[in-house]
């Protein structure tokens, strides 16, 4: 059957159902009208489907790792204890307000969200152990480690993103791996873990402490707990999620640190030189 | 013949008409033998004219005294006769009868026990307001009148700091009912009860959180409030019964201050006290301060540990906030002004 045959066809079924016959000079124009509409589709759909095929390549091709499995499983477990040490933590801060007896409501009362507090803590004491043993004793920790010590370049970048932010300067800080923004976030995690795990221990095992520790101690224990337990929540929720999330070039999430895949696209210009570092040991390749 | 016995009635005072029930009752040695017992029926009729009754006479209350004298045994009388709501001859009607009702010692009537009545502690013909020195229900004399019965209690409330305020004239100082209430006493185990462990604070806090009951016995006034946000005062307030009330360390009736060695908040008994729950407990516990809010300079250490925590947290916070607007800035005027 040839492709005349199908327009002839179609025309042929509508004047049965009308009851009508077309002539010549007509029937001619409807069949252009229907090659020329299928023609036309067909396009479409192929070039929707090259589309399709060129972003695949593009996803595919166009991805670094940024953070190996190693490192996502770290940052998923602090996440996570973190986010339990916040929900049962703060409604204790605030147990006069009301969303705070809700949400201890909700959790079970103060005997579970005790006990849930104390599996939070565990995660980051697992955590910072596990983190110490793969900066010391893995060769990717011990790379990793050295790229977020802190630098002078740092804080030249600091002082050239402040001139960019305010338009002093037209090119943004090159940074390398890690950002100071992210050095800021890393160094602050160490800090936060030895009040916070110090104090929370005294806390955790008060009965044990009361008997060695004078009861100041104690007190201090409990004040620098709720005081830096606010601390790190404000840093995280408003420093943390906002660059690494809410910031209005990734908004409203950055999943590199969960998939530890990063776009080249964003890799060029959120860490050109870790970029140009990685070109240049392909190509000696 | 019932209007001419109520328009004599009317014309006597009530001194006249009683003067008929004194001819014996008036006399000291006037009284009768009963199951073997000599009953005395003597009544002090000084007693009745000072009482709040004092308009009233004799067959008022005892109004089944028809005759006089009286051949029967009059019944026993009760308050509520004329205490109730509506009543005829303008008794004061308050909530206490209603609450009495729901006391233990209502409870313990209805048992059948001995248990106190309106009169054990208001008196018989002596009943006179609470304001009077003389009334035992006046807060000098509240601990003799539940001491009656609570003898015991009575003793150790005795020895303890709240009763020596009394005696050296602040009455502002607690009596038992101020703890336990008056018509409505509960046993702690009711949850209504203002010594269930849930309701202690507030029980104690009624005066301890008084600024002006506070400063004129010298009691520093934010300690209640430093309870509350110990880690004894949040988890009460979540319901776990088993932490640390007032009464737990301070105990109740024998109340002593920190510097009376009998007391168990003393420096030298305070590892014993802690020890009843924390187990460890040993002379460390005295090594600090208690009923402290961080935020006052009392605190010492626990004061510059939270300043400088606050001051830290502004300052850092600050920092952040200012770098993330200027980095919003930035990237607005950018897009905008389309400049690279």
């Amino acid at each position: 059957m040839g492709k005349n045959d199908f327009e002839e066809k179609i025309i042929e079924e509508i004047e049965n159902e009308e009851e009508i016959k077309f002539d010549e000079k007509l029937r001619e124009k409807i069949k252009k009208e229907i090659k020329e509409k299928y023609k036309k589709e067909i396009k479409k759909i192929k070039r929707e489907i090259e589309k399709k095929r060129k972003k695949k390549e593009k996803e595919e091709e166009e991805y670094f790792i940024r953070f190996s499995l190693n490192i996502r499983l770290q940052h998923f477990i602090l996440a996570v204890g973190v986010l339990i040490l916040i929900i049962t933590g703060l409604p204790i801060k605030f147990h006069e307000a009301m969303w705070a007896k809700i949400i201890l409501k909700i959790m079970g009362g103060i005997q579970v969200s005790r006990i849930l507090h104390r599996v939070g803590a565990s995660l980051l004491f697992i955590v910072s152990v596990w983190h110490m043993l793969y900066i010391i004793f893995t060769r990717e920790g011990r790379r990793e480690f050295i790229e977020l010590l802190p630098r002078p370049k740092d804080i030249m970048d600091f002082i050239q993103n402040i001139k960019y932010f305010l338009g002093l300067v037209n090119e943004k800080p090159k940074f390398g791996r890690f950002s100071y923004i992210e050095k800021f976030d890393y160094w602050a995690v160490y800090w936060g873990m030895v009040i916070m795990l110090g104090s929370g221990t005294i806390l955790w095992f008060h009965n044990f402490f009361l008997g060695v520790l004078p009861k100041f101690i104690l007190d201090i224990a409990k004040e620098v707990h709720s005081d830096e337990a606010m601390l790190a929540t404000l840093a995280i929720v408003i420093w943390h999620w906002y660059n690494a999330h809410f910031n209005p070039e990734v908004f409203p999430f950055n999943p590199t640190i969960f998939t530890g895949k990063i776009p080249k696209e964003r890799m060029l210009k959120e860490h050109p030189l870790e970029y140009e570092k990685i070109m240049k040991e392909k190509s000696k390749k | 013949m019932k209007t001419l016995i109520l328009l004599v009635l009317l014309l006597q005072t009530p001194e006249d008409q009683n003067r008929r029930c004194l001819l014996c009752h008036g006399k000291k040695d006037f009284g009768i033998v009963e199951n073997g017992k000599f009953k005395s029926l003597y009544v002090n009729y000084d007693n009745l004219k000072s009482s709040v009754h004092k308009k009233f006479t004799c067959v008022t209350c005892h109004n089944d005294v028809r005759v006089i004298p009286h051949l029967i045994k009059p019944k026993k009388i009760h308050c509520l006769q004329c205490h109730f709501a509506g009543n005829v001859v303008g008794a004061p009607v308050e909530e206490m009868p209603e609450k009495y009702k729901e006391s233990i010692h209502a409870k313990a009537k209805r048992e059948g026990k001995k248990a106190p009545e309106c009169y054990d502690c208001h008196g018989i013909h002596n009943v006179r307001p609470p304001d009077d020195t003389l009334s035992t229900v006046y807060k000098e004399n509240i601990p003799s009148t539940c001491g009656k019965c609570h003898t015991k209690e009575k003793g150790s409330y005795e020895i303890s700091i709240h009763w020596q305020g009394i005696k050296k004239g602040i009455l502002e100082s607690a009596v038992c009912n101020d703890c336990h209430r008056e018509h409505d006493i509960l046993p702690p185990d009711d949850p209504r009860s203002t010594l269930n462990p849930r309701n202690v604070v507030h029980t104690c806090e009624k005066c301890h959180a008084n600024v002006q009951i506070m400063k004129k016995t010298g009691v520093p006034i934010k300690q209640v409030e430093a309870f509350k946000e110990s880690f004894h005062g949040i988890a009460l307030e979540f319901g776990v019964l088993k932490a640390a009330n007032c009464t737990s360390c301070h105990r109740y009736h024998d109340i002593l201050p920190s510097t009376d060695p009998r007391s168990p908040i003393h420096p030298d008994n305070l590892a014993e006290t802690c020890g009843k729950c924390h187990p460890n407990a040993s002379q460390n516990v005295a090594k600090g301060k208690v009923h402290i809010l961080p935020e006052e300079k009392e605190a010492g250490i626990v004061y510059y540990v939270y300043t400088f925590f606050k001051i830290f947290t502004f300052t850092v916070i600050l920092g952040l906030v200012i770098h993330i607007i200027l980095d919003l800035f930035g990237q607005f005027r950018r897009r905008r002004y389309g400049k690279k």
